[in-house]
Parts: C-alpha cells; sequence; structure tokens
C-alpha cells in the first residue's frame, strides 16, 4: 500500500508538476536619502512535496527533472531530505530606526543557514545537517563550511517554520548557524544568479549589476526553500539600500534603473509568469515618476514587465536638493536595540542590551542569543534594570568547550513607551594556542542577536524576526611576534638570575673530604 | 733544560686546567667559592661602579649613539600610498564651520547650546548624532559640560570596528590653559562632511566633540565602555559603535600652523603603538609640513652660554635638542597624567596621539591638516587586526627617532641592582657581630673573632607595615573631599606624617643584648631590597617614573645611617621626611596630583603616598631608630 503511494506520488512529481516563475522588484526611497530595493525571484514547482528521509535508503529518487526549478538546488534538497531551508548572506548593518524592517526579514550580518529536516531514516539530521553545509558551501562559493558544531544551535521558539511541515509522524528539528565573518561578494553571486531560469541575461536579474550591488550601503543575498500545500518554492532574493547621494556626489535623491544599478531592463525574460516592479511613492512632498506606471495602488506604483517589449529605466525625480531630517526623528520600527560587549579586559565582559518600546501598547519579544563557546554567560549575574520583573521562560542551553555553543532564550515583556536594559558578566574563553585565527588581534565576531515580536496570543507564527548587529571579542591572545619571544627569554634570565642569587643566598658551599674508604 | 721552563710554563697550565684528573665538581665549588670572595671583597667597588654606569647610561640617553630612526614594522599600514580628495572645497567648509563657532564662542554660548549645535550640523550632513550630558562629583564638584558625537555607519561593513577622530574644546595649549580649540573643531565638522562621500572605510567612523580639555573626553570614554567611576555623572549613550581600534585628536588653536607636533603620553605610563605615530610623521612629511615632537620648534635659545662653534656642534645640538624633549617626555610619563585628551584613549587598549598644529602665521592650514588627517585615516583603515607590530616599549627622542627598550632600560636597572646588592650587604653584615677579642696567643696578627647573631626580622616587618599602612592614611586623607577645604591641611598632615613615626623609637627596645642584630640595620637592609625590586619593576610599567625613583631614591637611600648625637639624627632624619612627603606642601603641584587622580585615575598620587613616601619613611627611621 505504501509502496504504492510513493510510485504514485512520484508519478505525480515527474508527470504533473508544472513550474512557475515569478519576478517582483520593489523599490522605497528611505527617510535618510538612501533607496532600497528588493528582487525577488520565486519559483513554485507545484504539487512537489519535500523528501521523506525515510527514504533516503532507496536510491530511487528520479524526481530530478525540472525545467524551471534549479537542478543543483533540488538535488542538494533530495539528497538531504530538507523540508525547509533558508540561506542568508549579508554584508552591512540594517539600520531598523531609519530604514524600517525589510521586505525579506534576514538581515543578520554574514551567513546565515537555518533548516528544518524530519529525524529518521537511515541518516540522522545531524549527518544530513552537514551534508547539507557543504554541499551549499560548494554551490555558493561561501564559507558555509564554517558552520559546523560549534556553531551550530537549535532555538526553539525564534525560528518556526515560514511554511508548513509534512506531517509523515517524524518529529522535524530545526539546525540553525551564523557566521558573522562571511564577506558576500561576486562569487556568491554568480552562482545565485546561475539558478535563476533566465540567469542575468533577460528580466529584472539583468539590474543585478556586481559592481553596483556590492557598493551598497547595506547588500544580501537570501534563498528561501519551503512547503506549502501548494508545492515546493524556492525563493531567491537579493535586497539592497543604496545612497543616490553618495553615488551622484550631488545632493538629490532622485534615483533612476540607470543610476541604481548602471543597467536598465532590455528585454524580458520569456518564462516568467509575472514580472512586477513595484515603487513606494513617498508619502509627501514634490516628486515625479517616469514612466507612467501601469497603476498605482496603496501608494504604489506598480509596473507590469511581464512580455513587455522595450527598455524599461524607471526612476524618481524630485525638483530640489535633499535635506537630511534636522531633528531626531521616530524610529520606524516599533522598538528599537541597542547591544554591546562592555569592558576592555580579555578575560572578562558585560553583554548589555538596552531594548526601547517605541509603541504605546505593552510588547513581548522573544530574545535570542546564539554564542560561540568562547563567550560564557554568567547567568546569576543577568541584571534587568526596570521596576517590575521583565524577564520570562528563560531557556539556556550550556555551551561545550570546543564543542557546541551555548543558547540563551528568553521572552522580554516591555510595557509601553519604555526602555529595558539587560546586562549579563560574560567570561571570555582562554583559548588554545593553535585555535586562534591567522588575524588572531583582530578578535572574533560574535553572531547578532535575534529579537522575535510576540503575537498576543503569544505565537510566533507571521512575525518577522529583528537581528541586532554582531559583534567583536577581543580574547586574551598571545602576541604571535617578536616581542614574545623577547618576553619568553627576558623571563628564563630573570629565573636563572633568581635561581642564582637564591642558591647564594640559601646555600652554603663547602668542600668535603670523603676519606677513601678501604680503597687504596 | 732549565733555561727552557719558564717558556714553558704557561702551556704547562693550560694543560694542567685541561686534564681532567681533578675532581670537576670540586673545582667548580672552588671557582665559585673564590669568585664570592671576590664579590664580597669588592662590594663597594661594585656598588659605587653600578650606581655610576646607571647614571651616567642615564645621561647618555638623549645622545645620538642610543637611538635609531624609525620604521615601520606593520606591512598593511601602507602609509602615503593613497590619492587624498580634500580640497579647497572642503577648506571652504571649514571655513564655514569656523565662522559659525566663533559666533558661539563671542556669544558665550553654555555648553549645552555648543554640543547641540554641533550635534545638529552633524545631522544637517546626514549623520547619526547625539549629545552626552556629564557632571563630576565629589572632590571636583563642578566640572561639567556637554559632548557632542556622531557616528558614520561606513558602508558595507557590520560596524564591529571603529575608529575616532576627536577634538577637544579647550586646546592642550599650556596643558589646557582655556584657549578654544575652534579650527580642531571646525576641521572635525569639516571631515565628518568630507568622508561620508565614501564608501571605502572598512571601520565606522566616530566624531568626538569633547567638552573641556580632558574631563569630557573621561566621561564619553567611560559611557562608551560601560566602566563606571564613582565620582562621575555621565549620561548613557544613545549611540554607539563598535570596538575603537585607533582615534587621531586634533588640537588647532592658532590661525595657522607651521609645525604639527606629536604628543602620544598616555595615563599611568602607557604608550600607543608605533606605528601610528611612524605613518602619522611620514605622511605629514610627505605632505609637506615639517613634523615635531611637542611644541618644540628647533631653536635652542637656552643654549645661548655656550660658544657659538660648541653650540652649533652637530652632536651637542642633537644632544640638547632630544634631551629637551626626553625631559618632556619624562614630566608626561612620570606624572602620569598623559600629555593630552588622546591619553585616555590608551586606558581602553586604543591606540591614539594628539596631532598638535603649532600656532604660527603660516604657511600651513586646514589644507594640508585635511589631507594629512584623511591619509592617516586611509592607513588606520587599512588595519586588519589591532595594531600589535612595532613597539609598546620606546622613546622617541625626535619626531624621527626612537630609543629601544633595550638602550634605556638597563640605566634604571643598573641602579636598582646597586641598591639590591647594598641591601643584600647590609643584610650579612647585620648577622655578624665583631666577638669579644681573644686574648693573642701569638702576638702581631690577633686573629678577628666574629659572633653570629640574630636579626630581628619580625619586628622590622611590622615597622614597614606600619609606614605603608601610614601612607594609605595619607593618600585617603589627602583624597577625601574635606582636605581640598582647608588652606593649612598640607601643612597639617605633613606635620603629622612628621611627627607621628617619632613614637617608634619610643616604643620599640632601645637596649638590645649583643645577640640581636640592631633594628635599623635590618631595616635598612629591607628597605633597600624593596626599593630596589620596586624600582625594577616600575621600570617596565612606567620607565620615567623608575629613573625618577632611581635618581631620588639610589643615593639618599643607599647611604643612610644611623648616628650618635640626637641632633645629626634629627636632621637627617627631617631630610628624609622632606624628601619623600615634602611635595605635599607644594600646593600646585598636589592640587594638580589629587584632580589627576580624582577625574583621570592617575596613579602617581596613590604610588607617592603608599609606595614612595613609605620607602622614604623607613630609611628617616633607620636614622633615628
Amino acid at each position: 500500500m505504501l509502496w504504492t503511494a510513493i510510485l504514485l506520488s512520484s508519478l505525480t512529481f515527474v508527470l504533473g508538476q508544472t513550474e512557475e516563475f515569478q519576478e517582483k522588484l520593489s523599490i522605497k526611497s528611505l527617510r535618510d536619502g538612501r533607496v532600497a530595493s528588493s528582487f525577488s525571484f520565486s519559483i513554485l514547482l507545484r504539487d512537489a512535496s519535500p523528501r521523506d528521509p525515510r527514504f533516503l535508503a532507496f536510491d530511487d529518487d528520479d524526481s530530478h527533472h525540472y525545467t524551471l526549478f534549479p537542478l543543483t538546488l533540488g538535488q542538494i534538497l533530495r539528497q538531504y531530505a530538507v523540508t525547509e531551508l533558508h540561506l542568508t548572506l549579508n554584508a552591512g548593518k540594517w539600520n531598523y530606526d531609519a530604514w524600517g524592517y525589510p521586505d525579506e526579514s534576514g538581515v543578520g550580518v554574514g551567513a546565515e543557514l537555518r533548516a528544518w529536516m524530519a529525524e529518521g531514516g537511515p541518516s540522522s539530521i545531524d549527518d544530513r545537517w552537514r551534508g547539507l553545509r557543504n554541499a551549499l558551501a560548494g554551490l555558493f562559493c561561501a564559507s558555509l563550511g564554517s558552520l559546523d558544531e560549534q556553531r551550530t544551535t537549535s532555538p526553539a521558539l525564534s525560528f518556526p517554520p515560514d511554511g508548513y511541515l509534512p506531517d509523515w509522524g517524524l518529529p522535524h528539528e530545526l539546525r540553525h548557524a551564523s557566521y558573522a565573518s562571511e564577506h558576500v561578494c561576486t562569487e556568491n553571486l554568480t552562482p545565485f544568479l546561475k539558478l535563476l531560469p533566465c540567469k542575468s541575461l533577460s528580466g529584472l536579474a539583468t539590474l543585478l549589476n556586481p559592481h553596483r550591488l556590492f557598493d551598497a550601503d547595506w547588500h544580501g543575498i537570501g534563498l528561501h526553500v519551503l512547503w506549502h500545500p501548494e508545492g515546493v518554492e524556492v525563493r531567491l532574493n537579493v535586497q539592497l539600500v543604496s545612497d543616490p547621494i553618495r553615488i551622484s556626489s550631488s545632493r538629490k535623491q532622485d534615483w533612476s534603473f540607470k543610476t541604481l544599478f548602471d543597467r536598465k531592463v532590455q528585454k524580458p525574460c520569456p518564462v516568467a509568469k509575472s514580472s512586477l516592479v513595484v515603487v513606494n511613492l513617498p508619502s509627501s512632498g514634490i516628486y515625479r515618476v517616469d514612466p507612467e506606471p501601469s497603476f498605482i495602488k496603496d501608494g504604489k506604483a506598480y509596473y507590469d514587465l511581464t512580455n513587455s517589449p522595450g527598455s524599461w529605466n524607471i526612476k524618481t525625480v524630485w525638483p530640489g536638493d535633499f535635506e537630511y531630517p534636522f531633528s531626531d526623528s521616530t524610529p520606524l520600527v516599533p522598538f528599537s536595540v541597542r547591544r554591546k560587549l562592555l569592558s576592555s579586559a580579555q578575560d572578562t565582559g558585560k553583554l548589555s542590551i538596552v531594548v526601547t518600546n517605541n509603541q504605546e501598547e505593552q510588547l513581548d519579544l522573544l530574545y535570542l542569543e546564539t554564542m560561540p563557546w568562547i563567550i560564557q554567560f554568567y547567568l546569576h549575574t543577568a541584571r534587568v534594570y526596570s521596576d517590575e520583573n521583565l524577564i520570562s521562560n528563560i531557556s539556556y542551553t550550556l555551551p561545550v568547550p570546543h564543542a557546541r555553543p551555548g543558547t540563551f532564550e528568553s521572552v522580554l515583556t516591555l510595557p509601553g513607551r519604555s526602555t529595558l536594559t539587560f546586562a549579563m558578566d560574560v567570561q571570555k574563553a582562554f583559548l588554545r594556542y593553535t585555535e586562534h585565527p591567522p588575524d588572531a588581534q583582530r578578535g572574533w565576531d560574535l553572531p547578532p542577536a535575534v529579537f522575535t515580536p510576540l503575537a498576543h496570543n503569544g505565537s510566533t507564527k507571521q512575525m518577522r524576526q529583528f537581528y541586532t548587529p554582531s559583534l567583536l571579542v577581543d580574547l586574551a591572545t598571545p602576541d604571535f611576534s617578536m616581542p614574545y619571544n623577547v618576553i619568553m627569554f627576558t623571563c628564563s634570565v630573570v629565573a636563572f638570575i633568581f635561581g642564582s642569587v637564591f642558591n647564594v643566598l640559601t646555600r652554603k658551599f663547602v668542600i668535603v673530604r670523603l676519606e677513601a674508604n678501604g680503597q687504596k | 733544560m732549565d733555561a727552557q721552563r719558564p717558556r714553558w710554563q704557561p702551556l704547562q697550565r693550560i694543560r694542567r686546567l685541561l686534564q681532567r684528573n681533578a675532581d670537576p665538581n670540586l673545582a667548580r665549588i672552588k671557582r665559585r667559592k673564590a669568585l664570592y670572595a671576590l664579590i664580597g671583597r669588592r662590594i663597594a667597588v661594585l656598588r659605587l661602579s653600578l650606581f655610576f654606569a646607571g647614571y651616567i647610561w642615564m645621561l647618555a640617553i638623549p645622545s645620538s649613539q642610543l637611538d635609531r630612526g624609525v620604521y615601520f614594522d606593520e606591512n598593511a599600514m601602507q602609509p602615503a600610498q593613497v590619492n587624498t580628495y580634500w580640497s579647497w572645497k572642503e577648506v571652504h567648509d571649514a571655513d564655514r564651520f569656523l565662522d559659525q563657532l566663533e559666533l558661539l564662542r563671542d556669544s558665550n554660548a553654555t555648553s549645552e547650546q555648543r554640543s547641540q549645535f554641533i550635534a545638529n550640523e552633524f545631522r544637517k550632513i546626514g549623520l547619526a548624532a547625539s549629545t552626552q550630558s556629564y557632571e563630576f562629583t565629589g572632590v571636583n564638584k563642578g566640572i561639567n559640560g556637554s559632548n557632542a558625537y556622531a557616528i558614520l555607519s561606513s558602508p558595507r561593513i557590520s560596524g564591529v570596528e571603529a575608529m575616532v577622530i576627536s577634538a577637544s574644546w579647550i586646546s592642550r595649549t599650556n596643558e589646557g590653559d582655556g584657549t578654544l580649540n575652534l579650527r580642531g573643531v571646525a576641521t572635525v565638522l569639516a571631515l565628518s562632511k568630507f568622508l561620508k562621500q565614501y564608501s571605502l572605510w572598512a571601520k565606522d567612523l566616530v566624531f568626538i566633540i569633547s567638552d573641556g580639555y580632558m574631563d569630557g573626553m573621561q566621561a564619553f570614554l567611560s559611557a562608551y565602555h560601560g566602566q563606571t567611576q564613582s565620582n562621575l555623572r555621565a549620561q548613557a549613550l544613545e549611540l554607539t559603535s563598535g570596538v575603537i581600534w585607533t582615534a587621531l585628536n586634533i588640537d588647532y588653536p592658532g590661525h595657522s600652523l607651521s609645525h604639527l607636533g606629536i604628543f602620544h603620553e598616555g595615563p599611568n605610563g602607557r604608550l600607543p603603538n608605533q606605528d601610528l605615530l611612524n605613518s602619522f610623521q611620514h605622511i605629514a612629511r610627505r605632505t609637506g609640513v615639517p613634523v615635531v615632537l611637542y611644541d618644540h620648534r628647533d631653536d635652542l635659545e637656552y643654549l645661548h652660554w655656550l660658544p657659538e662653534n660648541i653650540r652649533n656642534h652637530r652632536e651637542i645640538r642633537t644632544y640638547f635638542t632630544q634631551a629637551r624633549n626626553l625631559w618632556r617626555h619624562i614630566g608626561y610619563q612620570a606624572s602620569g597624567r598623559g600629555s593630552g585628551v588622546h591619553g585616555l584613549f590608551h586606558q581602553y587598549r586604543i591606540d591614539a596621539f594628539t596631532m598638535f598644529a603649532l600656532p604660527a602665521a603660516g604657511p600651513h592650514g586646514f589644507h594640508s591638516l585635511g589631507r594629512i588627517i584623511e591619509s592617516t585615516l586611509r592607513t588606520t583603515n587599512n588595519l586588519l587586526e589591532r595594531l600589535h607590530a612595532s613597539f609598546f616599549f620606546y622613546i622617541l627622542t625626535n619626531s624621527d627617532r626612537f630609543v629601544k627598550i633595550g638602550n634605556y632600560l638597563p640605566s634604571a636597572i643598573l641602579i636598582s641592582v646597586a641598591m639590591m646588592f647594598g641591601g643584600l650587604q647590609v643584610w650579612v653584615e647585620a648577622a655578624w657581630a665583631k666577638g669579644p677579642q681573644e686574648e693573642a696567643k701569638t702576638p702581631g696578627a690577633a686573629p678577628m673573632t666574629w659572633v653570629k647573631r640574630r636579626r630581628p626580622i619580625l619586628e622590622v616587618l611590622f615597622i614597614m607595615v606600619f609606614t605603608h599602612l601610614f601612607g594609605a592614611m595619607v593618600f585617603f586623607i589627602m583624597s577625601s573631599e574635606t582636605y581640598s577645604y582647608f588652606q593649612l591641611a598640607p601643612f597639617l598632615l605633613f606635620l603629622a606624617a612628621y611627627a607621628l613615626p617619632l613614637t617608634i623609637p619610643a616604643i620599640t627596645p632601645q637596649k638590645r643584648s649583643e645577640a640581636i642584630a640592631p633594628l635599623s640595620l635590618v631595616l635598612k637592609a629591607f628597605n633597600l631590597c624593596l626599593s630596589s625590586t620596586v624600582i625594577s619593576i616600575i621600570t617596565v610599567l612606567n620607565f620615567s617614573l623608575a629613573a625618577c625613583l632611581a635618581v631620588a631614591l639610589g643615593i639618599p637611600l643607599s647611604t643612610a645611617s644611623s648616628s650618635s648625637t640626637k641632633a645629626v639624627q634629627m636632621v637627617k632624619y627631617s631630610t628624609y621626611v622632606v624628601l619623600g612627603l615634602g611635595w605635599i606642601l607644594l600646593r600646585g603641584f598636589a592640587e594638580r596630583m589629587i584632580w589627576n587622580w580624582d577625574v583621570l585615575s592617575a596613579w602617581l598620587l596613590p604610588f607617592l603616598c603608599i609606595v614612595y613616601f613609605p620607602l622614604t619613611l623607613q630609611v628617616a627611621l633607620v636614622c633615628i631608630i
């Protein structure tokens, strides 16, 4: 019975699948004169489902017949039976206060990878997680191999699945890892573009000019795979925040495809079901949008580029120079976070989090710290500087030195318009000589903390994660250079002199003549 | 055969040495005994020569024989390898900022108005800016102000590292006599506008306009690093950035500048990495602005009494120029206060220095200064790691010459070794007393007999601990709030500190048996050993302070001795107490030290009270016990 079901499902997978490709670009002028662009390419594999890990034992997976769906990615997903996957590679610090929430919430600096996988079958989740990491590292030319056991965590609440988890009767588990030192660059973008049906030859992907993308103040690429009853969806997205004032060297915030990307959309991607450009219109002021949009709805101008020939250079023009907002403007997000590792000592420090609720309503935040073992929390020193006890549901997974990171998850409650300071002493590990990286004196990047606002019923579903900037920590580092040798040498000399002087002071040398006993 | 014998004698002696028929251990012990006997016999000469060598060495540090030219150790810095873009447009911006700042000055704006104005200027440029107000309580009540700062979150980076460009509102002219650093502030404002145009920064840039001279930056940095100081109420910072690696402090009090001066000493003897200073002076020279150390222009007017041909001799000129630099360096380093605002950064492991624009009628101004700062920032921007190569232990004798640690450290060490030998000698002497003369069986050389005697260690340790506790008490009185209210307080404190220890001889047993060594000898031995240890430890922490100690304590402590007449005893006692505590009567000196301790946590005051004064007090007691 089961066998027929599998056969049937794989048959439908091969024959009955329909694939859809949609692309969308939304552009928004930000309060500080910058322009946020967000590309989203989504490929839907209709009626497909993720692979059940129990079938990994049978080498009968013949569903690698795709037309639009990227084959290399599909192979990886099926090889390691991944239900849901999120990979982001970002550079820069997302300024929530001035830029608001991003279209795609994964804006943590560096590389972040998380996957939901079902337990069961011949290979364990951790084996498949290792394989997945390495496969993606190869696919994207990124240092995802560094996301090893020393960085992998499984937070319980902060990252619920975006899609659905199939009801196979198997427990699903999350694996999450982030690596703040990863730098995103052209070598990551090229394989990324290869996953698109039209590459960067036509359609909106034409605009992804590496010279401009990687000069943007903030830029990131993301890959999201999720399953919902319609099928398996792959979403590839690129976000960037450019500064037209810096690029143009005039004081104007005007932007166009030409100034932002140094390219225009010359021809449409023929296989795209829809190709849409959405421009968020400024709420006030005089400006001109060019060309005339297809339609305007809710303060957004929509351009339908689907199968439309001709070159597109959408632009917005302001008559006057841009003036920076003079007074302190209110943040665009419901809460603001400042996170800092205080003290300049090399053995201890203090992790300090200041959260401000910008709203009138009470706010419940899920706070997640995933710390490499080089930083160990002293939980008993955790203090919340506020009138009430506003921290609850603490769960803490202890780090294991040289093996496992620590995971700290808790719920912070902020009354309306309040500021909460959370501080905790930390201990900095003393590393083994060989554990230091080649640039030992730089310090270690610590992953960002993640805040997730909880809905009033306490669920995290449909809530967007909020990433703090990463941190740099100085550990006690031996000076791997000449003075180090000098210090060692000097110490030896001092020890030698001390020994001699001590001998002289405490011992007395006399000549003892031993009578030759019986001999001669 | 016999005639040839003398010629062969040396060879035979060598052969005898090489022959190993004798017990080698025996030979070694014999050799060692002979060596120690020699040291024991010649200890006086040895000590004298060590003292002599130490002091001569100290005098020789400024000579051109001990120093060498500076060089770069960190290859990543690549100083002066970039094109600079700072041009007359930016100079114009700086001039406009200066006009507005002068308006503020002329309207007697308060600290708050000033910092608010500066923060608003930063915001107009498009930077995240804020202000921080602070207030000192306790002894220095009334020091308050408001800092303005801005953070440029550089594009494309995670913002975990930062560089600082700062200017204090009050210039360092005459150690902060109130001259305003308006052009320095204008430079920072213009720089912030200019640097924002580029996406090449690999670190966040933090611009700080600190209020006051040193106090504002102290408040900012303690808030930035979450350090609490009991007498400081500083507002928490609304904006923060990453770990600061380097900081440039700009001081431009005059109308134009002729030279750029380097001030680099930090608090409590800390120095910035030499690569930073080297890069700056290299860049400045390439840009065409001469660099000097401190504000010393190259004129030696105080040498006018020397004959001209001697005065103009190269070696002598160099010596006196460098001696003047060294003297200034010792003053800054030994005082523990550092030479300016940059020093405060050193407390947090940030390499920093002040570039001081020497006021002159010309020829340089904003244009050269801006280009030098831009290029220096590009250099520090190149750093992939903290500055760790090159030197942290050095003495700059000139802007482009320095003395390595191996060439200056031994001078103080030699003196401390001489003191240690002196202490050990006294210690040994204390163990023996001349025994009763045995009746001379044979006429002529009657052998002297030595009798061993007990050394009273416990009593002496008790006295020493008492002196240090006494010093700690003096320190707490001096750093208390009430001390500064009374005009007569220093005088009374000195009298008390002078009179109280005089009771010690009264409570120590006066008449001792011959079998116990006199207290004074053991105390002197311990005192010398302790002073020697203190000096040699301080040499690595703060060489200038160690050198001062070596000069102040070396000979005086070694020559202390008891005397038979009460009057001479009292004169000696008084001399040593004045040497140890006389400084509290110098009102200005003591007040500045209390300020340094209270506001900047400079260690000199506690050190003088708890370590230095007790050492001299011990030796003063040696004279009267």
